[in-house]
């Protein structure tokens, strides 16, 4: 049975299958590889009603961290009557030691390509973004040549394999700003306006890009694409959790022996990822585990007495968010990272509402005092106040996401952090 | 639809916001960033927030329409704890220097802060001076980028009292179209500012200043420059007033919106220490004399129409520098302040043999832009700067209450005679559509040499951002329009280009409801308080027994013993101006 088990995920490769077995500067080697097959069954055989509703039987949810079913975006879009609709996909991606998206923009680039172009067959856009950090400059570069090769296949542009329909991608540089990962500060930065998030309702998929039905995927959903469509969304839904199916890739660091991204089917645990030589293989020789922080610097502490938790997406008591995995092991200093983590949230902070402009600010530096030592005598009761304003009235998640590592560290560690070392 | 606010039942619309409910219904519900003259709030400030029955968490009120079935929490522990740790954060980035501060005891900072009992710093604060020595070392880490923009005439902006409410990109934006204002930096060191921080370059309408809830945007203080006057034995200090002062003066000495106190103000300046005080209604007065025969001869030569007025200088700054081609149709009168200015420094001067090197023209406006106008280059008909000192109204009650001048216990006083008569006519300048019932009845009267039967011309009156009418003159129709607001105006010159619409004189004020909303205007100002400044004005108007322009004795005069008549050429050299192309 474990034999089994074991078997099955080293078989379950949805998203890492091509990786390191194309040539990503070559659309031929992807195509040789069953690459493109999926669009053509899409254009040759599927109605855009039942590409939505295949990819609402397998149950997709978004990979981007909040775990949204993506049938339920492309379905709202695609209700829509608009003349001009806008598909994106978020390569934004700016999570502190999170990579992913960027290692499938570089390792098979044509598997976003072609689940974007599935996607906008579905909603009915004929224009495509692929927001991508501005740092990636690697990646850019090779999805334009990427989406050059598929224009020249006719897999892209007008007409596309013969059919009336017809779809661009366009690369946008984004700049780098944690908070442009947003969808609706993503799409403000599009139309040339400051990163800042809007006020929903409306919902991208009504109001969105120039005010045009807009759907916007993470690029780990996006890849997941062409997997349901030619193997079917009953194999895919399959995988994993009855309530959270398919694959995730998980990226182990710090102090794992092997470090990197791993493909799992979700509702792995951490005790297994961490431990499992298929992943992790254990902690690095001579450190002993202390806390594993799930998904990034917005993810919570997870001690050694919760490592059996199951990863999933939907309501869970640790949020898989975009799915890094931080071991940290006894030796090193709680104090770092919490001037690691205020100073990021601080820095990253677009400014526009109140609690969290200020209370990042205030965060960090109350943060950078508990590191020297030199704590004032009201700051653990400021603190607790920043911590609530932060979780309590923020415009948008960014805020919350600034409380919750600190709030579980206190949790768990608040001894230490207010008595002086 | 019903919700329930604080366990009482509403009436209200599916589309209105809990926030405006409460309004309605006198719930007060603190806010900074929401204005009611603003389109709806983005929910920057995180003030109002409520408790709902249909969240966990709080949502801004501000931001969240009312659904069937709600029930709202406005007070409550949690409320409360939010915002008062909100209030600290915002009153820890501000200066925080109140007790000099030109908006003390009319902030909405201040307001709050008092009613949330925030009166001391829990955290150190990043602006404004250290509250302790040893506090210094601290403050200089959180020092953060402040902006002073010091540059133009008008208005003067100070980002530490900034509190990033985003009203004045809004008014900017939305209401004016200039989008003078935007956002740099990110995080902490966000900050409102102009494009890549350059000096402020618009057209100084002042409104910015007049929705800033604290004293981060004010028009430039120039009452110093009035003290110096005042102190200079050999100067003389030469006051006027413009039409709008007189019914706003009263507001800022706790009197109701649109109390008329034209002795008070004339009693005060002269307390004050001014030497004579005239009435820039005369100049009024005096602009309808030449902007009518300007429309006359126009109606004559066939154009070019529209003739658009030209007594606002945002209006006219707005015309140099986005739509330079219409400069031809802007009427060439100087706007009533410099008319009655350069008066004041010739006629006035040579009649009663005064050196006008010594005379100081100051004038009490509604508006930050007539600073600006007053430094223009070519306002020097007489020889030398027209206007010297240009103070708004809240500067004016600004330095009367620090002289500890009480204006309505002063024995009331007239505008002295020599330059100080006036009409309805005049007073109408100071709404809008009234230049345009000014010279209405100026006009008509001298095409059709016939006395009107009634001098009210309703139809350009009202609240109406673009107000048109057709006005039948022996067998001419006169398309006239009325516009307030730039976006409005923006709209006419849009339409205008296209050949879409054909009038004959357009009557245009950049700020909302003309004078009376200006941007120097006392605070705080609405709707509601500009309509009931509205108000005072008409019934002043009807109140008087002079109502048109030519009928003011003075006017007459004028044109006997100096001016010789409308147009004339002593008069196109005093009276009217030249325009610049300004555009980038």
């Amino acid at each position: 049975m474990i034999l089994l088990k074991i078997i099955s995920k080293r078989f379950m490769q949805i998203l890492t299958k091509n990786w390191d077995k194309i040539d990503p500067f070559h659309i031929d080697t992807y195509a040789r590889s069953g690459g493109y097959e999926a669009l053509r069954k899409v254009i040759r055989e599927m109605t855009p009603e039942s590409v939505v509703k295949e990819i609402k039987i397998s149950g997709l949810q978004g990979r981007g961290g909040a775990g949204c079913p993506t049938a339920l975006k492309w379905e709202s879009a695609a209700k829509t009557k608009a003349q001009d609709k806008y598909f994106i996909c978020n390569l934004d991606e700016s999570e502190p030691g999170v990579y992913k998206d960027r290692t499938i923009a570089e390792k098979s680039p044509h598997q976003i390509i072609e689940g974007m172009i599935i996607g906008a067959y579905a909603i009915g856009a004929k224009k495509g973004f692929i927001y991508i950090n501005g740092h990636y400059e690697k990646s850019a570069e090779i999805l334009t040549v990427a989406i050059k090769q598929a224009l020249e296949k006719e897999f892209l542009g007008k007409g596309i394999m013969g059919s009336s329909f017809d779809f661009e991608i366009e690369i946008f540089r984004g700049s780098g700003a944690y908070i442009c990962g947003e969808e609706t500060a993503l799409i403000n930065t599009i139309e040339g306006k400051r990163g800042e998030p809007r006020l929903k309702p409306p919902y991208p998929v009504n109001s969105g890009l120039f005010g045009k039905p807009t759907v916007v995927n993470n690029t780990e959903t996006l890849v997941n694409i062409p997997f349901i469509i030619s193997r079917g969304a009953k194999i895919f839904s399959g995988i994993g959790m009855k309530n959270s199916p398919g694959t995730k890739l998980f990226l182990l660091e710090g102090a794992v022996k092997s470090k990197g991204i791993f493909e799992a089917p979700l509702g792995t645990s951490v005790q297994e990822l961490i431990y499992n030589s298929i992943y992790g293989g254990g902690l690095e020789e001579g450190k002993e585990f202390w806390f594993a922080q799930i998904g990034g610097a917005s993810g919570r502490l997870m001690t050694a007495g919760n490592l059996d938790q199951l990863l999933v997406y939907g309501p869970a008591e640790y949020p898989l968010g975009c799915g890094s995995i931080l071991v940290v092991d006894k030796s090193m200093d709680l104090k770092d990272f919490l001037v690691s983590w205020s100073g990021f949230f601080h820095r990253e902070s677009c400014g526009k509402c109140v609690p969290c402009r200020e209370g990042t600010f205030r965060l960090h530096e109350i943060a950078k005092r508990i590191r020297n030592n030199d704590l004032l005598p009201d700051d653990q009761e400021r603190l607790e106040d920043i911590l609530w304003t932060l979780g309590n009235t923020t415009f948008c998640p960014l805020g919350n996401f600034a409380a919750t590592a600190w709030k579980d560290a206190i949790r768990i560690f608040g001894d230490k952090i207010f008595k002086a070392a | 639809m019903q919700i329930k606010i604080n366990n009482k039942s509403y009436d209200c619309n599916p589309d209105e916001t809990i926030l405006s409910v409460c309004k309605k219904n006198g719930i007060r519900v603190p806010t900074l960033c929401t204005h009611p003259d603003l389109l709806p709030s983005e929910g920057a400030c995180r003030m109002c927030l409520v408790e709902t029955n249909q969240a966990k968490c709080l949502v801004s009120s501000c931001t969240t329409k009312v659904c069937e079935g709600l029930e709202v929490i406005t007070e409550s522990e949690k409320t409360n704890k939010a915002r008062t740790i909100n209030l600290e954060l915002l009153w820890a980035d501000h200066a925080g220097k109140c007790a000099k501060c030109k908006r003390n005891g009319n902030c909405e900072l201040q307001r709050l802060a008092k009613e949330f009992n925030i009166d001391e710093f829990r955290f150190v604060p990043r602006r404004g001076e250290p509250a302790l020595p040893d506090e210094i070392d601290l403050i200089k880490d959180n020092w953060s980028h402040v902006v002073v923009d010091e540059e133009n005439p008008s208005i003067s902006r100070d980002s530490e009292y900034c509190i990033e409410c985003r009203r004045c990109v809004k008014v900017c934006r939305d209401i004016q179209t200039v989008e003078a204002y935007g956002f740099n930096h990110r995080s902490s060191k966000s900050n409102v500012g102009t494009p890549y921080e350059k000096p402020l370059d618009c057209i100084f309408c002042g409104q910015c200043s007049m929705v800033c809830p604290t004293a981060a945007i004010t028009e430039k203080d120039d009452t110093e420059k009035l003290e110096q006057a005042l102190a200079d034995p050999k100067k003389m200090v030469i006051a006027q007033t413009a039409p709008s002062t007189r019914f706003t003066f009263s507001e800022e000495f706790g009197q109701n919106p649109g109390t008329f106190w034209e002795k008070q103000l004339v009693a005060t300046l002269k307390e004050l220490g001014c030497d004579k005080v005239f009435d820039t209604v005369l100049g009024a007065d005096l602009t309808i004399m030449e902007e009518a025969n300007e429309l006359i001869e126009r109606i004559k030569k066939g154009g070019p129409f529209p003739m658009f007025t030209s007594c606002c200088p945002s209006w006219v700054l707005y015309i140099e520098k986005y739509y330079p081609e219409f400069i031809p149709n802007l009427s060439t009168c100087k706007s009533p302040q410099q008319m009655l200015s350069s008066l004041i420094k010739t006629y006035y001067a040579e009649k009663e043999k005064f050196d006008p090197e010594n005379i100081v023209n100051l004038s009490i406006m509604p508006c930050t832009s007539k600073k600006y106008e007053a430094q223009r280059k070519e306002m020097d008909a007489s020889g030398q700067k027209d206007t010297d000192i240009v103070l708004t109204v809240r500067e004016l009650a600004r330095l009367v209450r620090e002289r500890k001048i009480l204006p309505s216990y002063l024995k009331e006083k007239k505008y002295d005679p020599a330059l100080g008569i006036s009409t309805g006519a005049g007073v109408l300048f100071a709404a809008s559509g009234g230049v345009m019932e000014a010279a209405l009845r100026t006009a008509v009267e001298r095409i059709t040499g016939q006395e009107l039967a009634k001098l009210d011309f309703e139809i350009v009156r009202g609240e109406a951002g673009i107000r048109c009418a057709g006005i039948d003159i022996d067998g001419l129709n006169l398309k006239v329009a009325v516009v307030h607001e730039i976006r409005n105006a923006k709209k006419i010159l849009e339409e205008i280009k296209q050949g879409k619409s054909e009038y004959h004189f357009v009557e245009v004020m950049a700020c909302p409801n003309g004078c009376i909303g200006g941007g120097g205007q006392p605070l705080p100002a609405d709707q509601e308080i500009r309509n009931a400044r509205i108000k005072g004005v008409l019934s002043r108007d009807k109140g008087m027994s002079l109502r048109k322009s030519h009928d003011n004795p003075v006017i007459k005069k004028l044109y006997k013993e100096f001016l010789e008549k409308p147009g004339s050429e002593k008069a196109e050299k005093l009276l009217h101006t030249k325009y610049t192309n300004r555009k980038k």
